[in-house]
């Protein structure tokens, strides 16, 4: 009858589909391609990253002779698929791609495999030396290796030069100075030009943006000792300062506004300043989908204590994992190396927009510099400041996410005060964390 | 008797027996979940917790209002259709010149997908640059922030399934206004009865079993709604637009809490069939059925 009711049937399909799989028996047909003839099944997130994978998979087989059939899915189902597979234990997936908030809920539930025996067997594409140690760590749990990254992002201030030059406006480089930037662009554009846009739709588009106001007032979403840290006068203030700011210079509309229609009004030349993930630079500078392109100036995300209990930017890792109930884990991480191979990934940059690569090589080469060259400093040093912790990364951070998306909402819509609102996801949180 | 002996019997009856014995199994299995706590995310193994997934459903507030949110949607998406529909039935049973035309365009809503429907207005509901604050623009009117204000965003999903689903009623409508012998309603006009008499003591009581049938199957179609919630609000802004069933996906594929969701599905289920029972009960006396 519901959605929900949908998942007996799918639990059972899961069933029916182990049971009737087959183990397949790779043939070794030469001794450098021990793996030719099997065929992984691998399930990825839709993505610039993942375009230029797929691009690039007949050099994989020619290398190695195992074959790919790669499933492409959007972000949002690729969790609720993997899962139902995972824990039916079909064996369906060999290997998948998650964010990282997903590593400590997979290695607790097994459902993805260690992966340093398998490196140490064969390392032809592995280098960890070239790995954005900031992407790689959290795919470390408890000294084990468990995914490597495929593409990062972290998120910075954009604004327009144009128009801060235009009303005398400093860079800000704090919430309050945002406060005051947005308010001057407001007055100044006689309310043409909206002061700051943001994602403000309930959920995690809100939150994610959110967070940046939470942790640069010195708040976090957990204590120390693993406690919900949301009904603090920290927490109280940034969602305040938040929705204030939204909702006297922001868009109409804001509370229902995800990455995209935020992306478009800044695009478009209707917003002073965003604050956003790094992937929007290469939108921006793009004169083929930007009326802005050339006028954007980028800066870190601002801080407003000097103390904060993490970094007031993002650190979003999308990581491709070997799942443990795979029958061929020595071919998958083979696959899994390739993938996030310095070679692979400085490929990538001929073919696909992949501003998001996590080998230090790549970064460093000319076609990176050349196309992303006006905002690779800004997101560097956002990337160096980038909280791996910025979204918790607890077993129940989803839920945590969904019940602070709820508050962040609420005050954002103006239906409840941030203290209450904050009260009432803290005791979620909690009650999610001892469940 | 006849019944028993006739031989189709040995066609339908193993059919029945096979929906019977699947709608059984899962119907266990889903209890059987709703008495366990499994959590695709979490390190525990799977306990039998007896009721404490129901009472859980008991206090929790969202849960309770979400009900309450579905229980508006369905009265108001159900009788404003219904009533919408029969009106522009008898508007069309009409004689007019392009009739065939109109009844054609008519139709289109309902066979548009819901994913067309749902990211059309949205478009046109978009505060910024949507088509319809537009048009207020052009009246003068200050634009209006119909899915980022909480207490208009329900309105605004309900005017899209308004839009989407009234053709439906309309259908069924029109196919029962052509049985409905002409002299009737003829003898009644000239018997001096206003328009309106006709229509209130003539043609609506003719009307009434379609319309129990519409108004049955867009109830129990709107408890369902899901696709034009998911994609045009996802439950935003300040959980105004979550339903009963928007919250137990959320709960089943966001926080993976299987046996919780599987408990507000249950519930949902149970206070469905319960609620039209009733209306078939009101809707279809048994002189009519």
């Amino acid at each position: 009858m519901s959605k929900a009711g949908s998942i007996s049937r799918r639990v059972f399909v899961g069933i029916a589909v182990m049971a009737a799989a087959t183990t397949e028996t790779g043939v070794a047909m030469a001794q450098d391609k021990p793996f030719t003839g099997q065929r992984l099944s691998v399930l990825m997130v839709g993505h610039p990253t993942t375009d230029a994978v797929r691009k690039a998979l007949p050099d994989f087989t020619a290398a190695t002779g195992i074959d790919v059939d790669l499933e492409v899915v959007p972000e949002a189902d690729s969790v609720p698929k993997m899962m139902l597979e995972f824990s039916a234990g079909s064996g369906r997936y060999d290997v998948v791609e998650a964010s990282s908030i997903h590593v400590q809920g997979f290695v607790g539930a097994k459902y993805v495999a260690p992966l340093d025996d398998l490196a140490a067997k064969s390392g032809d594409f592995y280098d960890q030396t070239d790995f954005v140690p900031a992407y790689l760590k959290p795919n470390v749990v408890e000294g084990k290796l468990y995914g490597l990254p495929l593409f990062g992002e972290s998120s910075f201030l954009m604004y327009r030069k144009d128009l801060f030059e235009q009303y005398g406006i400093a860079v800000p480089k704090t919430f309050d100075e945002i406060e005051t930037a947005a308010k001057t662009v407001k007055e100044k554009s006689n309310g043409e030009i909206v002061g700051i846009t943001m994602r403000g739709q309930q959920g995690i588009q809100g939150v994610y943006i959110w967070a940046s106001y939470l942790w640069g007032m010195g708040g976090s979403f957990l204590t120390a000792d693993g406690k919900s840290a949301l009904d603090t006068p920290e927490a109280t203030k940034a969602l305040e300062t938040f929705a204030h700011v939204l909702r006297e210079y922001g868009p109409v509309g804001v509370a229902n506004m995800g990455w995209e229609e935020n992306r478009l009004l800044f695009q478009q030349g209707k917003a002073a300043m965003t604050l956003d993930a790094t992937v929007n630079g290469a939108f921006n500078e793009d004169p083929a989908v930007s009326t802005v392109a050339g006028k954007v100036g980028y800066a870190p995300v601002p801080v407003q204590t000097t103390t904060p209990k993490g970094g007031s930017s993002s650190l979003a890792v999308f990581n491709l994992h070997v799942a443990s109930d795979s029958q061929q884990q020595d071919a998958a991480w083979l696959f899994v190396s390739w993938a996030t191979s310095k070679q692979q990934q400085i490929h990538s940059l001929e073919t696909d927009p992949n501003s998001g690569v996590t080998s230090i090589a790549a970064m460093s080469s000319v076609a990176f510099n050349k196309r992303y060259g006006s905002f690779k400093e800004a997101m560097l040093a956002s990337l160096a400041n980038g909280n791996p912790q910025y979204i918790p990364t607890v077993p129940q951070a989803n839920e945590l996410v969904n019940n602070a998306g709820i508050a962040v909402s609420k005050v954002l819509a103006g239906t409840t005060s941030a203290a209450d609102a904050l009260k009432e996801a803290d005791d979620l949180n909690n009650a999610a964390l001892t469940r | 008797m006849l019944i028993t002996r006739n031989s189709t019997r040995n066609f339908y009856r193993p059919i029945i027996g096979f929906l019977a014995a699947t709608s059984a199994a899962l119907l266990l299995y889903a209890i059987w979940l709703c008495l366990h706590n499994i959590s695709l995310m979490s390190t525990k193994d799977t306990q039998f917790v007896g009721l404490s997934n129901f009472i859980r459903l008991a206090t929790d507030w969202r849960g309770v209002q979400a009900l309450g949110r579905t229980a508006l949607f369905v009265l108001l998406a159900t009788s404003i259709e219904v009533v919408l529909g029969i009106a522009i039935a008898m508007f069309l049973d009409q004689d007019f010149r392009g009739k065939k035309i109109v009844r054609a365009v008519i139709l289109v809503p309902m066979i548009m997908t819901p994913v067309i429907t749902g990211l059309t207005w949205r478009f046109l509901f978009n505060a910024q640059s949507g088509m319809i604050n537009y048009w207020l623009s052009l009246a003068g009117i200050p634009p209006i922030d119909w899915l980022g204000n909480p207490s208009i965003a329900l309105y605004a999903v309900l005017i899209a399934d308004i839009w989407q689903w009234t053709p439906f009623v309309v259908l069924l409508a029109m196919a029962t206004l052509e049985t409905i012998p002409k002299d009737l309603v003829e003898a009644a006009r000239m018997d001096g009865a206003s328009e309106l008499r006709v229509i209130w003591h003539v043609i609506l009581p003719m009307l009434r079993r379609t319309l129990g049938v519409a108004a049955l199957i867009r109830a129990i179609d709107s408890v369902k709604a899901f696709d034009l919630f998911y994609i045009m609000t996802k439950g935003g802004p300040a959980l105004s637009t979550e339903t009963q069933n928007l919250y137990g996906y959320t709960v089943a594929f966001t926080n993976f809490d299987i046996s919780y969701a599987m408990t507000i599905a249950l519930f949902l289920t149970i206070v469905t069939n319960v609620a039209l029972f009733v209306l078939t009960r009101f809707a279809m006396p048994k002189g009519v059925r």
